[in-house]
């Protein structure tokens, strides 16, 4: 049974008020909390019993899939390898996400472990949110894998936000790209206190005419530090663009580096990357429509990580 | 209604082989009462001052001397916030452009409200932005134009006592520059709105009830354009004027 902490978390991670419809896999404190298939998608644990292996049809269309992770129990770091199939011209999107409740000054964490095999002319929308929230003392963690295989022609577009409350964050985002496939890759990460987040993204366009576009929003406030790193390896005729920005406030510390590697004569590669407080002129034209100092610092964040 | 008095604005030298201490004087005791629902243009040379005077109005630059008095007011050390709530706006020369942050936002925050119909007839009263505008992020990728053409957008929904327009016409074609002077015009008219447009565009100094030569930092006229026309052809191709001996002087640099 879900109860009232449960359902806060279901609600900041997969924007959910109770059980979702259609398919879902609620894991909660490392076990199975809820678990429903549709025609189109079917879900079941792994061979190894450590993760689940999510099979989406060919030709699925306008279908979801909700994963949410919950994190309530004192002490406890769960990990977890999951397995996306998305079948050839299929259209979905699915919702995954970790929150942990900390109530106690015992660490939690959570590793997700996340390969997606994308089929040929696939499009997936993939959206992680990651928060934590409680009282308790205790670090919260959260460690994200991302792997992504495309093949051709497929499009995949993975937003990652994590918006406060966690103490240590290590991403991993490892993806290949198939000839003509998209993969659009937008993370948003605020930290705070003395909150650290890393994350690190090897991409290889390895497709003729594959394409990427890898957009980086963080905010840094207290005394806490992100690393952003993008590998980008290009071995065909393709385009990828990277974009990175930190808003620094207070004593925040940022580092930002974005690679580019071009190893085919015809690929376009991009990047642009930027790191700094807020923007004097941004804060005076919202000042100068009656916003106080704080009130529009506020309003340019929110739409920063929009 | 607006009275600048004995207003002075300095900064520090930038030349490295000045003394440290020494100051340059970019706005030089100037006075002027702008009245009620009145159209105003600022003009003058590049570097005269006229985009300081703004925002020295607006509160983005503190005084060095002087006061502001505003209705009776004394807002001389108003943050821009409360000057804005107070009922003066400004339209920057060079608008801010944002990440991720819509027009829609903007202009909500202008009205104080998110409700739709609300911001569709503001944008139907301010006619020179089109709807598809309305959520478009307001970032680097807007032309001049269509930024400019938001900026305005912005100052009209707060229904301002003084609007300020900081050369408006920066980046627009000309066939929307007499929309635009018909839209302040209308704006002035119909809600008694004192409007200062800081420009070098012969179309918004006509629409002028009373022209500001600002040269140097300090007032160098004040009234109607013909009255001011000499002046601007002589400063519009001479910028010799301290070294000026007379225009028939062997020595002439013109």
């Amino acid at each position: 049974m879900l109860n009232a902490i449960d359902k806060k978390v279901l609600k900041e991670v997969a924007d959910l008020e109770g059980i979702p419809k259609g398919a879902y896999n609620i894991r909660k404190n490392g076990k199975l909390e809820g678990r429903e298939v549709s025609a189109n998608i079917n879900i079941e644990t792994n061979e190894k019993g450590d993760g689940i292996v999510i099979d989406i049809k060919p030709g699925t269309v306008n279908e979801s899939v909700h994963i949410p992770v919950i994190l309530s129990q004192a002490g406890l770091h769960d990990v977890v390898y999951n397995t996306f199939i998305i079948g050839e011209g299929s259209d979905v999107t699915i919702v995954a996400g970790c929150g942990i409740h900390c109530g106690s000054n015992e660490s939690e964490g959570h590793s997700g472990i996340h390969e997606f095999h994308i089929k040929a002319g696939a499009k997936v929308t993939y959206v992680e949110k990651h928060i934590a929230i409680g009282e308790g003392s205790g670090k919260r963690i959260l460690n994200p894998f991302t792997k992504v295989f495309m093949e051709e022609n497929a499009q995949a577009q993975m937003e990652l936000t994590q918006l406060g409350g966690v103490d240590e964050a290590k991403r991993v985002n490892e993806a290949t790209i198939g000839a003509g496939s998209v993969l659009l890759i937008t993370e948003r990460v605020m930290t705070e206190k003395e909150q650290s987040a890393e994350s690190r993204n090897e991409i290889t366009l390895a497709g003729t005419d594959s394409k990427t576009n890898i957009v980086s929003r963080s905010v840094i406030k207290g005394s806490s530090s992100q690393d952003f790193y993008v590998n980008l390896t290009a071995e065909a005729r393709c385009y990828g663009h990277i974009e990175c920005d930190a808003i620094i406030m207070d004593n925040g510390i940022n580092q930002t580096i974005p690679a580019l590697r071009a190893l085919h004569p015809d690929a376009e590669l991009t990047h642009e990357a930027s790191i700094g407080k807020i923007a004097n002129d941004q804060l005076m034209k919202l000042m100068s429509l009656g916003l106080d100092y704080d009130q529009a610092v506020n309003r340019i964040i929110q739409g920063f990580l929009r | 209604m607006l009275q600048l008095q004995n207003i002075i604005f300095k900064v520090p030298a930038s030349d490295s082989g000045k003394e440290p201490q020494s100051e340059q004087t970019i706005i030089n005791d100037v006075s002027f009462t702008f009245e009620q629902g009145g159209f105003y243009a600022i003009t003058g040379p590049n570097g005269s001052g006229k985009t300081t005077i703004a925002k020295l109005i607006m509160g983005i630059n503190a005084l060095t001397q002087g006061k502001i008095i505003f209705n009776g007011k004394d807002i001389t050390s108003l943050p821009i916030n409360e000057r804005s709530n107070a009922g003066i706006v400004y339209g920057f020369q060079h608008p801010a452009r944002f990440k991720g942050t819509t027009f829609r936002d903007l202009l909500s925050i202008s009205l104080g409200s998110d409700d739709e119909e609300k911001l569709v007839n503001i944008i139907s009263r301010v006619g020179v932005c089109s709807m598809d505008f309305l959520d478009k992020p307001v970032d680097s990728k807007l032309s001049g134009g269509e930024i400019k053409k938001i900026e305005l957008a912005t100052v009209i929904a707060r229904n301002p006592k003084v609007a300020i327009y900081d050369e408006p016409d920066t980046g627009i074609d000309l066939w929307t520059i007499g929309p635009m002077v018909d839209l302040l015009k209308r704006e002035q008219k119909e809600n008694n709105t004192t409007t200062i447009v800081v420009s070098h565009n012969k179309t918004f100094l006509e629409a002028a009830d009373t022209l500001l030569l600002i040269k140097k930092g300090k007032i160098a006229y004040t009234g109607d354009l013909a009255g001011a026309m000499p002046m601007l052809e002589d400063l519009s191709v001479c910028t010799f004027d301290e070294l000026c001996q007379g225009e028939n002087d062997a020595q002439c640099y013109r």
